[in-house]
C-alpha cells in the first residue's frame, strides 16, 4: 500500500505547481464583475504542457490525472481540466479541447460549453461525441462560477468506442477531484482570513466556535481527496460513486460555514471565495447528487449480498 | 501511489484470516457482545492471545530482540484490520501491543524490560492505564494522584477513575506527581503491581457493561523506586509518545464495515432494503467507514515511511468516530428491533463502541482543536 507519489508523479506535480504560481492563473477581479474568470492564457498554457495527457501515462496515470484535477480546483479561475485529463486522453483522444460535458438529455445549461470545442454526452446507451460548430452555442447567465452556455443547434453527435458505464465512473472521479479541489482552494482561503481578521482583540481564528468547525471541514475536504485518488486508481465504479456522493456530501455542509466565517467580505465580489464556493454549488449536484450517487454505492456494492 | 496490496499482503491477510476461522469459537460474537474491557473479553482474552503469539501474530511488528519479527508496518497493520473486523478478540492486550511494551522498550530499564516483555510476548500479561482521575479528564495535565519519595520507596496517594481492565489486571501504568515539578513538569510514570496492599478497585456500571470501567484507588501504595518508568517529571514526553503510537492506525472501520455489511443482509432477508432510502443511507454510512479508512491508511503510510505524525491522526479519528456513528444510527433507524434481546450481539458490541469512541483516548473536541492549531495552523485560543 502506498498513498505518497512516485518519483515521475512528484516531479510533475511540482512542475505543475511551478505553472499554477504563473499571473495567467492568479486570482483577479472580473472587469464585467462576471461571476468567472476564464484565462484563454493559462488554459493554453495547460494544453502546451501537455500536462493534461497524464493519464495515459504509465508512471503518471489516472491518480495523477485526479492530482491534477484536484490542484487545478484550487485556483480562483475556472480551469477545464476534469474531463480533459481523466476523460480524453483514454476515450477522446482525437476530440479539441476545452471539452464539455453533458450528463443527462435533460435539456439544461451546460459548464464551458461557451469556450468548449468539443462536447461529450454521457447520458445515453452509448457515449456520443461532437465538435462544436461556430455559432452553436449561447452563453447563460448563471450565478455558478463557471462559463454556461446553452447549445442552440443541433450538432453531428457521433458514438464513441467506450464502454458508457466506463465512462461514467471516471467522470464522477473526474467531478469529485474538481469538487475536493473547489473546497480546499475555499477552505485555505477562509483560514487565511480568520488568522488575520481580529474581533474583540484576538485573530477570529483563535475562537473555538470557528475552530472546530473549521476543524471539521478539513478533515471533510482531506478524506474527499484520499477518496477520490483512491478511485482514480483502482478504477472501481463504486469507488468512484463513493468518492463523488461523499464529497457533494461535505460540500453542501461545508460552504455555508465558509461563507458565514468571512463575514461580510465574502459576499463580495472583490473576494474570491465565491469562485469556489459557487462551482461547489454546481458540482454538488452533478449526476443527481450526493444522494442518487451514494444509493448508487448501495445498491452495486450490496447487489449480491 | 498505487493503493492497492502486494501479493505477500494479501497471503498474510488470507493467513490471518484462516487462524481466525480456525481459533475464534462458534460463541465469541456472544462473548464480544461485552464489553472491551469486561471479565467475559478478558478471559477470553487470555486463552486466545498465546495461541496467536504462538502463531507469530501478536506482536510482529516488535523488534526482534524483543521476540518480534521486525515485520513492516503495514503488515501490522493488516494484522489490526483482521482483528477488528473480528471484533478485536485480543482485548487488554492490545494495549502492551500498541504502546505499553513499545514505550517499555524504548525508556524502561533493562530489568523493566526483561521482566514485563517476555510476558507481553507471550500474550498473558494485563495492564491497566491509570490516566483519568474524577478531576482531570480531557484536562489531564491537571491530575493529583501523588508519589512521595520516602527512602528507597514512593508512597502513592489518590484517585484513578474509568479505569479499563483494572479489576483483572496484574499491572497498573500509573501517572502520579512526583517531585518539585508543576504542572505537566511534575508527573512520573510508576509501573504499580495491583496487589499492593492499598489499591482497592470498585467496578462501575455503565451502559457498555458491568465490569468494564472501574475507580481505582490508592491509599499508601508504597512501591520501589525502581518501579519509576523514566526520571521524575519526564512522564509528559513519555506519553506524548506513547499515545502517538496508540492513535496512530486503529482500525475501527473495519468492526463499523461488518457490522454495516450484516445489517445490509438482514434488512434484505426481511425485504426492506429496496426502499431507496434505505439505500442512501446504508451508502453514506459506508462512505463514513471508507472516508475513515483512507483518513486512517494515510497514517499508517506515513508511519511506515518514518514520517512523525501529527494532526493527521486526529483527523483520523474524527472520521472514525463518524464512520461508528454513521453504522450504529443506520441500525438504529431501520432495524431498531435488532438491538433488543441477544439475537444480533454483533450489533450491540458495535454500539457499545460507538458510543465510547467519541470520549475515550482524546475526546472529539480535544482532536478538533489539535487539527485546527497544527493543520490548519490557527492561533491558539483560549481553551
Ligand atoms: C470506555 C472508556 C474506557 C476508558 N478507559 C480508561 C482507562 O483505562 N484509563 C484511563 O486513564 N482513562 C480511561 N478512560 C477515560 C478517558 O480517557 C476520558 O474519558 C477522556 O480523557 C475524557 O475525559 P472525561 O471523560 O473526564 O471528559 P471531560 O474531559 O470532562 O470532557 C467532557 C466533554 O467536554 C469536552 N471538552 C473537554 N475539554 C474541552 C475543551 N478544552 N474544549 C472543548 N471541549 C472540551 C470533551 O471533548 C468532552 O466532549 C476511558 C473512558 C471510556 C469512555
Amino acid at each position: 500500500m502506498r498513498l505518497h507519489p512516485n518519483d515521475d508523479q512528484a516531479m510533475f506535480l511540482s512542475a505543475l505547481d511551478q505553472m499554477m504560481q504563473g499571473k495567467s492563473a492568479a486570482w483577479r477581479t472580473s472587469p464585467q464583475w462576471d461571476r468567472y474568470e476564464w484565462s484563454d492564457a493559462f488554459d493554453r498554457e495547460l494544453e502546451e504542457s501537455g500536462f493534461l495527457d497524464c493519464a495515459i501515462e504509465e508512471t503518471l496515470g489516472p491518480v495523477a490525472a485526479a492530482e491534477m484535477t484536484f490542484r487545478l480546483a484550487t485556483l480562483p479561475i475556472a480551469v477545464e481540466a476534469a474531463a480533459s485529463a481523466l476523460l480524453r486522453p483514454k476515450f477522446a483522444a482525437d476530440l479539441p479541447r476545452p471539452l464539455a460535458i453533458i450528463e443527462s438529455d435533460h435539456a439544461q445549461a451546460i459548464r464551458f460549453l461557451p469556450v468548449a470545442r468539443s462536447v461529450l454526452s454521457l447520458g445515453g446507451d452509448s457515449i456520443m461525441s461532437a465538435l462544436i460548430e461556430p455559432h452553436a452555442v449561447a452563453s447563460v447567465e448563471s450565478l455558478y462560477a463557471f462559463p454556461m452556455g446553452v447549445l442552440k443547434k443541433a450538432l453531428d453527435w457521433r458514438p464513441l468506442n467506450a464502454d458508457p458505464e466506463a465512462v461514467r465512473a471516471q467522470w464522477r472521479v473526474a467531478l469529485a477531484a474538481e469538487l475536493a479541489g473547489a473546497l480546499k482552494g475555499a477552505l485555505a482561503s477562509v483560514v487565511s482570513h480568520v488568522r488575520e481578521r481580529h474581533q474583540f482583540g484576538r485573530p477570529l481564528g483563535s475562537f473555538q466556535a470557528i475552530q472546530h468547525r473549521l476543524a471539521g471541514a478539513a478533515t471533510k475536504v482531506e478524506a474527499s481527496y484520499w477518496l477520490t485518488l483512491k478511485a482514480a486508481q483502482s478504477g472501481d465504479s463504486i469507488d468512484a460513486a463513493l468518492a463523488l456522493g461523499y464529497a457533494q456530501d461535505a460540500s453542501t455542509k461545508v460552504v455555508y460555514d465558509l461563507h458565514q466565517f468571512m463575514g461580510a467580505m465574502g459576499l463580495t465580489l472583490e473576494h474570491p471565495l465565491h469562485r469556489w464556493t459557487y462551482r461547489a454549488r454546481l458540482l454538488r449536484s452533478s449526476l443527481r447528487g450526493s444522494i442518487n450517487n451514494l444509493r448508487t454505492v448501495a445498491v452495486e456494492r450490496w447487489r449480491a449480498a | 501511489m498505487d493503493f492497492d496490496w502486494t501479493e505477500e499482503d494479501r497471503a498474510y491477510r488470507a493467513r490471518i484470516r484462516e487462524f481466525l476461522k480456525k481459533e475464534l469459537p462458534s460463541d465469541w460474537d456472544e462473548i464480544s457482545r461485552h464489553g472491551p474491557g469486561s471479565r467475559e473479553q478478558t478471559e477470553f482474552s487470555l486463552q486466545f492471545c498465546p495461541k496467536l503469539a504462538e502463531a507469530g501474530l501478536l506482536v510482529p511488528h516488535w523488534p526482534q530482540e524483543w521476540g518480534g519479527g521486525d515485520r513492516p508496518t503495514w503488515e501490522h497493520f493488516i494484522l489490526g484490520e483482521e482483528l477488528w473486523a473480528a471484533g478485536e478478540p485480543r482485548g487488554a492486550q492490545y494495549m502492551n501491543v500498541n504502546w505499553i511494551g513499545p514505550t517499555l522498550m524504548r525508556f524502561g530499564t533493562e530489568e523493566q524490560k526483561r521482566r514485563f516483555i517476555p510476558e507481553m510476548v507471550a500474550g498473558k500479561a494485563i495492564w491497566c492505564q491509570g490516566f483519568s482521575e474524577p478531576n482531570a479528564g480531557s484536562d489531564l495535565a491537571s491530575l493529583r494522584t501523588r508519589a512521595e519519595r520516602d527512602g528507597d520507596d514512593y508512597v502513592i496517594n489518590g484517585t484513578k477513575i474509568w479505569t479499563s481492565y483494572a479489576a483483572m489486571a496484574e499491572h497498573c501504568f500509573l501517572l502520579a506527581r512526583a517531585g518539585a515539578g508543576q504542572g505537566k513538569a511534575g508527573i512520573a510514570i510508576f509501573i504499580v503491581p495491583m496487589s499492593t496492599p492499598g489499591i482497592e478497585v470498585r467496578s462501575i456500571p455503565s451502559l457498555i457493561g458491568h465490569g468494564d470501567i472501574h475507580e481505582t484507588f490508592f491509599t499508601d501504595v508504597r512501591v520501589p523506586a525502581a518501579a519509576r518508568l523514566g526520571e521524575e517529571g519526564e512522564a509528559w514526553s513519555i506519553i506524548n509518545y506513547s499515545l502517538a503510537n496508540e492513535r496512530v492506525g486503529i482500525p475501527r472501520y473495519e468492526l463499523s464495515t461488518r457490522v454495516l455489511n450484516d445489517m445490509v443482509s438482514e434488512l434484505k432477508q426481511r425485504g426492506d432494503f429496496s426502499d431507496p432510502v434505505v439505500q442512501a443511507r446504508a451508502g453514506s454510512a459506508a462512505a463514513a467507514c471508507e472516508a475513515a479508512r483512507m483518513l486512517v491508511y494515510r497514517t499508517v503510510d506515513m508511519k511506515a515511511r518514518g514520517d512523525i505524525v501529527g494532526a493527521e491522526a486526529s483527523m483520523a479519528r474524527v472520521a472514525v468516530i463518524e464512520a461508528d456513528h454513521a453504522v450504529t444510527d443506520f441500525g438504529m433507524e431501520f432495524l431498531p428491533d435488532a438491538f433488543n434481546g441477544r439475537s444480533h450481539p454483533a450489533f450491540l458490541a458495535h454500539h457499545e463502541r460507538a458510543i465510547v469512541t467519541g470520549i475515550a483516548a482524546g475526546a472529539a473536541e480535544i482532536q478538533l482543536g489539535l487539527i485546527a492549531r497544527h493543520w490548519l495552523d490557527l492561533p491558539k485560543g483560549v481553551h
